[in-house]
């Protein structure tokens, strides 16, 4: 008869080892203190970033002495002054906000039908079809899309080729602020179908057949029943969108063409270029500001329990 | 028969030249390796992308590895990117991340007044150098200019039949609406527009609303604005007629076939340098060596290579001008040709381009 503890698979034994170790570490008693110690992770990652976020507030306000290049030794209020008395910051802020708030807009109108279509269709080959579609633009960076779309839109593009053919002038549709948006949306679709989709998923088939055999036509079905349903979803992809289009980079700077810029390429400007991290610091705090007040807008508005936080409490 | 021996002035003054010119090739480097220390694996060097980095490497890194056995490595970090890191490590005492920064004399002249960069005048081979070689606005030699380069007014002869357009007014034309391009900060057309607006450049930078007036009617024109790189692309696809550009884009585009031309405007055009310096930080050893990189920048030899690739003037007296390029607007060599150039400061630059920036910005975006 072999030993019961030789016929272990080697797996087991390694795994007694860790747990041996993890007692001797962490003995039993302190078992209450468990849930906090997988939050760490959690605490040390966002401490970090807390930590980032207090040396650019420490450089935001300290002033740049242009004569010697060095930061003030004191703190002083005078780069937000300047933030809030330029009106190119004014034109940047509401360029980005306004730019932000359409892209959330257009992107959440067209992923909501993508989103619906490719969880409810019966047609596999569709389904997949959508899925590598959605899928396809992760694997292309932001910067290579933005130089595709120089290529396709471009003076001497595949869409001005086809205006051609019939006649139209060659138009600019590069270097403006569409040109930005509509790269923008392209750029966001994807994370807010992945977004909708398990929302959409989570609603059974069997709800969207009572309501039509409860007199309910398709249009009534979907405002009376799924859009309420799938709202955590929109709330969701709309609060994502909306923070990863107000603080873009590349967007605005490739196909913006230098003319639209957004707050994001401003702070790169006086990071790199004129070298006042000062002054680039107190704009980052603006957008982080700017954006943490629209998400507790949104809170507000549509209450954290869309998101279905803390549901299981209620 | 007697034979007569004397010797002209002439004769004297080419041999003294002769004399003095073996002298200071032999003496260049003695001066430098009298008590030479230990040679490092490699030297990293900062430099832009493309034709640029092929011109150095042809120019001066090839020969100098050839020389000395020194492995040189081209860092192609942006110029603007660069500079933090720098300062960082410098401040913090650290190694920097590069030995010899090839950057732009006004972005250079902030690391100067910083105090991050090496002292470079004890550099044998400035002696022979132009006055183009002194930075402007600082102190010694904590850089040193390598060559100098024009912000030109760049054309295509096909939408200018009557000539090259003589002043920025003539950009004014609506056939040319949204065919024009600048930088997307301005640089190269703030000083320009001063005079074009009616201005001095006594003016600048105390009194530059002329500057801001005119910029504010080239805006009307819709203008293009980009970097370095778009400026090539937009003429190679014929996406505007006219822009204010460092010539080097310009000749890369005529390089390339595109049917390109340029000139300085009535107005002038801005005239800048770039150049190379060490920033602080470094062991003796690898502080002497990059030193010496830069010194054999500095020789006639090494120039005439280097800037023919760039097809830019250089700061050694005696430099053959590329094929095309001698008495061109771009490539200013005599008295003349500077005078038509504007060249202010890098001091001035640097206090205060962080408000021509975001005003020309403010009037293009707004």
């Amino acid at each position: 008869m072999r030993n019961y503890r030789s016929s272990y698979p080697t797996t087991w034994r390694i795994m007694d080892v860790f747990e041996k170790a993890f007692a001797a570490i962490w003995p039993k008693g302190r078992g209450k203190y468990t849930p906090y110690l997988m939050l760490m992770p959690a605490i040390v990652l966002v401490g970090t970033l807390v930590v980032g976020l207090l040396y650019i507030g420490d450089s935001s306000l300290r002033t740049l002495d242009r004569s010697t290049f060095q930061f003030s030794d004191y703190w002083t209020l005078e780069n937000y002054t300047r933030a809030f008395s330029e009106s190119f910051t004014a034109t940047i802020i509401w360029r980005s906000l306004l730019g932000a708030m359409i892209v959330t807009v257009i992107t959440l109108c067209l992923a909501f039908p993508y989103a619906y279509i490719m969880v409810r269709t019966p047609n596999a080959v569709l389904r997949k079809f959508l899925l590598i579609a959605l899928f396809l633009p992760f694997f292309i960076g932001q910067v290579v899309r933005a130089y595709g779309w120089l290529i396709i839109l471009g003076n001497q593009g595949m869409v001005n080729d086809v205006l051609g053919l019939v006649g139209v002038e060659p138009l600019r549709l590069l270097f403006n602020y569409p040109a930005v948006l509509f790269g923008l949306v392209q750029y966001m679709l994807p994370f807010a179908v992945l977004m909708l989709a398990p929302a959409m998923t989570a609603i059974p088939e069997e709800i969207e057949a009572a309501a039509g055999s409860l007199g309910a036509s398709w249009i009534k079905t979907m405002t009376h029943v799924i859009i309420p349903m799938v709202r955590p979803g929109l709330v969701g992809a709309g609060l994502v969108v909306l923070t990863l289009s107000l603080t873009d980079f590349a967007m605005p700077a490739i196909l913006g063409g230098g003319s639209q810029d957004f707050i994001a390429n401003a702070i790169y400007d006086q990071f790199f270029r004129t070298s006042d991290q000062g002054f680039g610091a107190s704009l980052a705090i603006i957008l982080i500001a700017l954006g943490s007040v629209l998400v507790g807008l949104i809170f507000t508005v549509f209450g954290a329990g869309t998101l279905e936080l803390g549901s299981s409490n209620k | 028969m007697t034979i007569k021996k004397s010797i002209s002035r002439r004769q004297l003054l080419k041999t003294s030249a002769a004399a003095g010119a073996a002298g200071t090739v032999l003496a260049a480097p003695s001066i430098l390796w009298a008590a030479e220390p230990d040679k490092p694996e490699e030297l990293i060097i900062r430099a832009w992308g493309g034709p640029w980095v092929e011109a150095l490497k042809n120019g001066v890194s090839d020969p100098f590895t050839e020389r000395t056995g020194i492995r040189i490595i081209h860092d192609l970090t942006e110029d603007n990117e660069i500079q933090p890191k720098v300062w960082a490590a410098v401040a913090q005492n650290r190694t920097p991340p590069i030995h010899i920064n090839w950057d732009t004399t006004t972005n250079a002249t902030k690391s100067a007044l910083r105090g991050v960069c090496e002292d470079l005048s004890d550099l044998s081979n400035i002696a022979g150098t132009t006055d183009l070689a002194k930075p402007v606005g600082v102190d010694g030699y904590p850089i040193v200019n390598t060559y100098g380069y024009v912000y030109v007014l760049a054309y295509r002869p096909e939408a200018f039949p009557d000539g090259p357009p003589a002043s920025y007014h003539d950009l004014l034309d609506p056939k040319f609406k949204g065919r024009v391009a600048f930088y997307n900060d301005g640089i190269g057309f703030h000083f320009p527009a001063q005079v074009a607006g009616g201005g001095s450049l006594d003016g600048i930078p105390d009194a530059m609303d002329p500057c801001w007036d005119f910029v504010t009617k080239m805006k009307e024109q819709n203008p293009l604005l980009g970097e370095d790189p778009d400026f090539v692309t937009w003429f190679q696809n014929g996406e505007i007629d006219a822009a204010c550009t460092i010539s080097t884009n310009a000749l890369g585009a005529k390089r390339n076939g595109v049917d390109i031309a340029w000139t300085v405007p009535a107005e002038g055009a801005k005239f800048d340098t770039d150049g190379l310096w060490i920033p602080k930080g470094h062991s003796e050893g690898d502080l002497y060596w990059a030193k010496e990189y830069i010194n054999s920048a500095l020789t006639q030899e090494a120039q005439q290579v280097w800037l023919d690739g760039l097809g830019l003037p250089g700061v050694v007296p005696g430099l053959t001008p590329p094929e095309g390029l001698a008495g061109d607007p771009s490539y200013p060599t005599t008295e003349a040709d500077f005078e038509r150039l504007i060249r202010i400061s890098g001091r001035i630059q640097v206090e205060n381009e962080s408000e021509w920036f975001s005003r020309f910005k403010q009037i293009m975006q707004g």
